[in-house]
């Protein structure tokens, strides 16, 4: 009988805004740690804490963006806990009335469409950083270090439900989620920065089983590959126990970057149990129709639109998705080119391939300002006309990414115009097939691959301005004569 | 008569240090309170909107400008222990 895995997904986004969530504390980041503190964030009696418009108008356009329904009269909850990240106690979040419910992302998997249902998105607050002193883990410190700077940093907390299939839908739905938040403007989306922090609840069942199996959470994944590799880490363990009959505890279990596993987490608290109750301070958080008309009227192209404009104009589906989540030059360049090239497969593989593996080389981010659709159309269509070889259009690309010229011009002056007349290309094949008759023999004895080496004497002998191609038909129809 | 209230839990997650006397005090009064909030639930009112706030008024949303508010030095002046601008305090989970 098949083991079948069921994946569940909590992400967490960083707001890209001014002040904090329910103060107005700068989030910019700081030389020294505590130095964007006040009353409100540090829990000091008497504070009130005041939630931040912008961040509410975000949250509500990533709700609308994942297709889900609005809360209108929506509430903030507290969520008590004893840690020392948060000073008050605890964290004001949202629990029965969180501002979406049951939305959906559209996906992208091996070059074709998946959806992720989204359970739920809410807002909260971020905590403080702490660090454990002493031997560097949690369980066996001396003492903690903290910084709030962070702690009040507004914090949108998107759930899927657990109905995502693979370690690769996962990874797939936090890429599309990276680039929808990106596109939205609403988030930086830097992994590496902690802006996008995710957590996995793995569980295993035999496939035609009633129930779910028991669900882990996996935790300190900070790359997409880690994310990756801790999901099909914990599926092949927990294959294993449920065909060995083990029992599958409930626990948070932490991925070892280095060991490539994952570990339980011997947390020495008792199971959570946050007692959440509506917090007193701050008052409904109603989200009426104008409100969400006006920010239905703010809404950016999403990555799922530019992904399908992208395929309307002729690319794969997987190349249209890659396309929609480069830089947004690049996305604007292959527009424009495609458009002029009418070759959609073409310019997306000369500016996807050739033009940005030319400036990661050069470690450039962007091209130069005089590098246009126009100038990068013109090479394109000089290789594709034949008119010079695919090496040619290379070396003149990065001669245009080097300094300003007119390819075409660059081309002639170079003299790496192909020639593609027949006739003089024939004499000239004539020329090495009298120099090379124990070569001829040799390919009419089978060794077919030495046609190459003769179309190399043609080219040598043209000073590389032979189309290759053209010199190879003409060669092999003079030897079959 | 709801389920008996495990006071020991309770007082562990409130972070609690009860006598048993208190223990027996407590366990009872929070039956008692949590009976008179189970009452609530017999009454029939189909058509009445949830109270989700007691005030009943609208919430304002403060716009996102950023202020400065204490400096270091002064939000570190009450912490009992600092080192390197940071808060220390016993180990989180011990």
């Amino acid at each position: 009988m098949n083991i079948v895995p069921t994946i569940g997904m909590e992400t967490h986004v960083e707001l890209k805004t001014n002040s904090k969530m329910f103060c107005r504390c700068n989030v910019a980041e700081t030389e020294k740690p505590n130095e964007n503190l006040c009353p409100t964030c540090i829990g000091l009696p008497g504070s009130l804490p005041v939630p931040n418009k912008k961040a509410i108008e975000y949250i509500t356009l990533l709700a609308l963006s994942t297709n889900c329904a609005i809360t209108n009269d929506g509430m903030f909850h507290r969520k008590n806990y004893f840690y020392p990240d948060l000073p008050k106690n605890y964290q004001i979040s949202q629990f029965d009335l969180p501002v979406g419910t049951d939305g959906s992302l559209e996906i992208v998997v091996d070059g074709e469409f998946g959806t992720v249902e989204i359970e739920r998105v809410h807002m909260e607050e971020d905590t403080g950083k702490s660090t454990h002193i002493g031997s560097g883990r949690i369980d066996s410190a001396t003492s903690t270090h903290l910084d709030f700077n962070r702690a009040g940093i507004p914090l949108v907390e998107v759930v899927t439900k657990p109905l995502i299939k693979s370690s690769k839908e996962a990874v797939a739905y936090i890429e599309e989620l990276r680039q929808l938040v990106i596109d939205l403007n609403i988030s930086e989306g830097k992994l590496e920065k902690g802006n996008l922090r995710f957590d996995a609840n793995i569980s295993v069942a035999y496939e035609n089983a009633d129930e779910l199996g028991t669900k882990v959470e996996i935790k300190n994944m900070n790359s997409l590959k880690s994310l990756e590799k801790a999901i099909e880490y914990e599926i092949s363990r927990q294959t294993k126990m449920l065909k060995n009959e083990e029992i599958i505890i409930q626990e948070t279990r932490h991925w070892d970057e280095k060991k490539e596993v994952t570990s339980s987490m011997r947390s020495k608290e008792g199971s959570a149990d946050y007692r959440y109750f509506s917090d007193p301070d701050i008052p409904n958080m109603i989200l009426d129709e104008d409100f969400v008309t006006d920010i239905k009227k703010d809404m950016p192209l999403l990555p799922s639109d530019k992904r399908n404009t992208f395929i309307e104009s002729g690319l794969s589906i997987e190349d249209a998705n890659s396309l929609g989540k480069s830089a947004t030059w690049i996305g604007e360049l292959y527009n424009s080119v495609s458009n002029i090239t009418k070759d959609s497969k073409v310019s997306f593989n000369w500016i996807t391939g050739e033009l940005q593996g030319q400036l990661r080389k050069l470690e450039k981010a962007t091209p130069p300002t005089w590098l246009n659709p126009e100038n990068l159309s013109e090479i394109i269509s000089l290789v594709k006309s034949d008119k010079i070889s695919f090496t040619s259009g290379k070396e003149i690309l990065s001669k245009l990414i080097d300094e300003k010229i007119n390819p075409e011009e660059y081309a002639v002056a170079s003299k790496l115009i192909q020639e593609n007349d027949t006739e003089e290309i024939s004499k000239m094949v004539k020329e090495v097939l009298d120099e090379n008759e124990e070569v001829i023999e040799r390919i009419s004895n089978g060794e077919q691959k030495l046609i190459g080496f003769l179309v190399g004497q043609v080219i040598k002998l043209s000073n590389g301005k032979v189309n290759p191609s053209v010199a190879k038909e003409l060669l092999l129809k003079e030897i079959e004569q | 008569m709801t389920e008996k209230i495990n006071i020991k839990n309770v007082a562990k997650l409130a972070a609690l240090k009860l006598t048993s006397e208190e223990e027996q005090k407590l366990e009872k009064d929070l039956s008692m309170i949590i009976d008179h909030f189970a009452a609530l639930s017999e009454m029939e009112l189909p058509d009445e909107k949830i109270t989700i706030h007691p005030l009943g008024m609208s919430l304002n949303l403060a716009e996102d400008e950023a202020f400065k508010f204490f400096t270091h030095d002064e939000a570190l002046s009450n912490a009992p222990e600092a080192i390197d601008g940071q808060f220390v305090v016993p180990p989180a989970l011990d």
